[in-house]
């Protein structure tokens, strides 16, 4: 497990929340305004939310600042190491590829496709595990929710 | 005698066999380190699209309740808590089970969470109705200060204040996206249809709540799992029932109030009532060494806050903690909205709904006691057999209600999301309760200023409006209540991560 501190970390994430509100801002400005006799339009609550994390984000940067002067790093956020990382990244890639395939190609082949690339990614490494089981859920979820509960599946 | 009659279809086998087999599936949830309450109603929301509403509503409330119960099966044999709201049954659930006592820890644990659960159950029968009665005359700028009252959830809801409020303006910001619910006007869609509605509300608390945790579960893999205490006869003896007595009414009583309050939930509220049991006893040295009356007092707080949180929620439409926000979402996908004209519109529903909470309490004690022997065994079940199933379910739950392929893009992108916000401290539930109110605060904020002119004082000087605000600045001192409560009994609420 690697860590990162705590104060530094939420120093770097308000950081990126003041970035994420300037897009926003800019988005907000593309939001079309329609003649009203109030000042609260389609924009009014998104701008207030957008002030608020802007000064949220700013308290948040002053006192993981205040922190660390103070204290020094006290806390520690842990994070998975390069491996782990690794690992979860290709988990949400395989995620967004079965996405993709849930669709065109139908549920039970893009299920046991990604079930047993799923399973092999986490450490699966049986054979009869890494095939069977993948093939008996989704079928079992199969019949489960299109016969008895009547939930169409692609 | 016609409130009555409403109760009749609960008595259909179909209805009765789904909330048996709800609460089941919420024991055995529950009782899977890691896996909560919220995330098995989260998930289980979408089996609920094509049944009736008091079928449909009554397994998760089953899912509900059988969750936050099976959460002390791991406290008591694994010294991990199943669910925050069992944290504090790990004290003596824990020193019993290594005893061998880990049979009578069950059954004591399951007795009390029946007591609190029935407790409060009654407690939501009576109440809830009343509440609706006044909430009847609400306009715009009263539910202008109940959303922002349930805001004020978030301050409880989560650890570090600041956090939560940025997790909440993000949820607002969040639920924006979409169609303006005044104009029309459309709003940071990037020109991509599936967005035009906004994010889709299930897909998204599927992502934030289920898929999430299956990411914290493949971190977790290498880890080794503690061994299993073996378990034996679950009945409690009557002299322990004796003692743990006095425990278990003041827990009921906790809980219920507790979970009337919004944002408390059942964490809190076991914390509360062990802290209470251990002041008031006359032996409070045996607190925490595996004393029965410890078990008694957590495990009937944290049941009975499971129907007392269904009151603000049917009542009021806000939520009484994070689950009950989750089971909005099913409310929601039968087209109902909860609030006080729910039980003018769909009077069968709320009374189906007190009948499946006793019927899903009782259901727990039975399911509870009979499986006592075999729990022990639930938690053998491998870990990533387990995340990938969940996968599967996040994608079917997912794609199910809407049949649109986005819903599923919108649910990776909250898991990754509710992942990220778990890792650095900042409250998933926040931004679920935002998501939720988020439309509710937009809309009726927006209209109060429309009809008063943009007068903010004429918009906020009702009686009600008033009592809401002044309810909201209370419930931000809440933590700070909760915190010098917690230190009273000298018990610190951080032993069990």
């Amino acid at each position: 497990m690697a860590s990162v501190g705590r104060s530094k970390s939420d120093m770097w994430i308000g950081a990126g929340l003041l970035a994420f509100c300037a897009f926003a801002a800019w988005r907000t400005l593309e939001i079309r305004q329609v003649v009203s006799t109030t000042v609260a339009g389609p924009s009014f609550v998104p701008w207030l939310m957008i002030g608020g994390t802007a000064l949220l984000s700013c308290a948040l940067i002053l006192r993981s600042l205040k922190n660390l002067h103070a204290n020094g790093e006290v806390a520690e956020v842990s994070l998975p190491d390069k491996a782990t990382f690794k690992k979860i990244a290709a988990f949400v890639a395989l995620l967004i590829a079965y996405a993709a395939a849930y669709f065109p190609i139908g549920y039970i082949p893009a299920t046991l496709v990604a079930f047993i690339a799923g399973l092999w990614l986490v450490g699966e490494r049986n054979i009869w595990v890494l095939i069977g089981f993948p093939v008996a859920m989704t079928l079992v979820v199969y019949f489960a929710f299109t016969e008895l509960l009547s939930v169409w599946l692609p | 005698m016609e409130s009555l009659s409403y109760l009749a279809p609960l008595f259909q086998l179909d209805v009765i066999w789904t909330i048996a087999l709800g609460t089941l599936g919420g024991l055995i949830i529950g009782a899977l380190p890691g896996l909560t309450a919220t995330m098995g109603v989260a998930l289980l929301i979408p089996l609920t699209f094509g049944m009736p509403p008091v079928m449909g509503l009554n397994m998760l409330i089953g899912i509900y309740i059988g969750g936050i119960y099976g959460g002390c099966v791991s406290s008591i044999l694994l010294r991990t808590p199943g669910t925050p709201a069992s944290a504090a049954t790990v004290l003596d659930g824990y020193p019993m089970a290594q005893r061998g006592e880990a049979g009578k820890a069950l059954g004591m644990a399951t007795i009390a969470s029946t007591i609190g659960g029935l407790f409060a159950a009654v407690i939501l029968a009576s109440l809830a109705p009343q509440l609706a009665g006044i909430a009847l005359e609400f306009g715009a700028p009263e539910y202008f200060a109940l959303a922002l009252f349930g805001l004020t959830i978030i301050a409880s809801l989560s650890g570090d204040v600041l956090k939560g409020a940025i997790s909440g303006a993000l949820g607002i910001l969040i639920a924006c996206v979409g169609a303006d619910p005044i104009s029309g006007i459309t709003r940071y869609t990037f020109g991509i249809s599936g967005f035009a509605s906004g994010f889709a509300f299930t897909p998204a608390l599927i992502g934030l709540f289920a898929l999430s945790e299956v990411f914290t579960q493949i971190e977790r893999l290498a880890s080794n799992d503690p061994p299993i205490s073996l378990v034996k006869n679950p009945w409690p003896s009557r002299s322990d029932m004796k003692e743990s007595t006095n425990a278990l009414v003041r827990g009921s009583i906790i809980g219920t109030i507790i979970g009337v309050i919004p944002g408390t939930g059942s964490g809190t509220a076991s914390w509360i009532s062990y802290n209470e049991a251990r002041r008031t006893s006359k032996t409070p040295e045996k607190f925490g060494t595996g004393y029965m009356p410890g078990i008694a007092a957590t495990e009937s707080a944290n049941n009975a806050v499971c129907a007392a949180a269904l009151i603000p929620l049917l009542a009021l439409g806000i939520p009484g903690d994070v689950v009950t926000a989750v089971l909005m979402g099913g409310l929601m996908i039968q087209g109902l909205a909860p609030g006080p004209m729910l039980f003018q519109t769909n009077p069968d529903v709320v009374v189906g709904i007190f009948g499946g909470t006793f019927m899903a309490t009782i259901f727990m004690f039975i399911f509870g006691m009979a499986l006592i022997p075999v729990f022990s065994k639930i938690l053998m079940i491998p870990r990533r057999l387990l995340a990938m199933s969940i996968v599967i379910f996040c994608f079917i739950g997912s794609f199910s209600i809407n049949l649109n392929p986005v819903d599923l893009y919108t649910m990776v992108g909250f898991g990754v999301l509710g992942w990220g916000m778990h890792k650095f401290g900042f409250s998933q539930a926040a931004l679920c309760i935002a998501l939720i109110l988020g439309p509710m605060l937009e809309s009726n904020l927006r209209r109060g200023l429309l009809q008063s002119g943009d007068n903010v004082v004429e918009f906020l000087s009702g009686p009600i409006t008033l009592l809401f605000l002044a309810l909201t600045v209370l419930s931000l001192g809440w933590p700070m209540i909760a915190r010098l409560l917690a230190r009273k009994g000298g018990v610190h609420s951080n032993i069990v991560e």
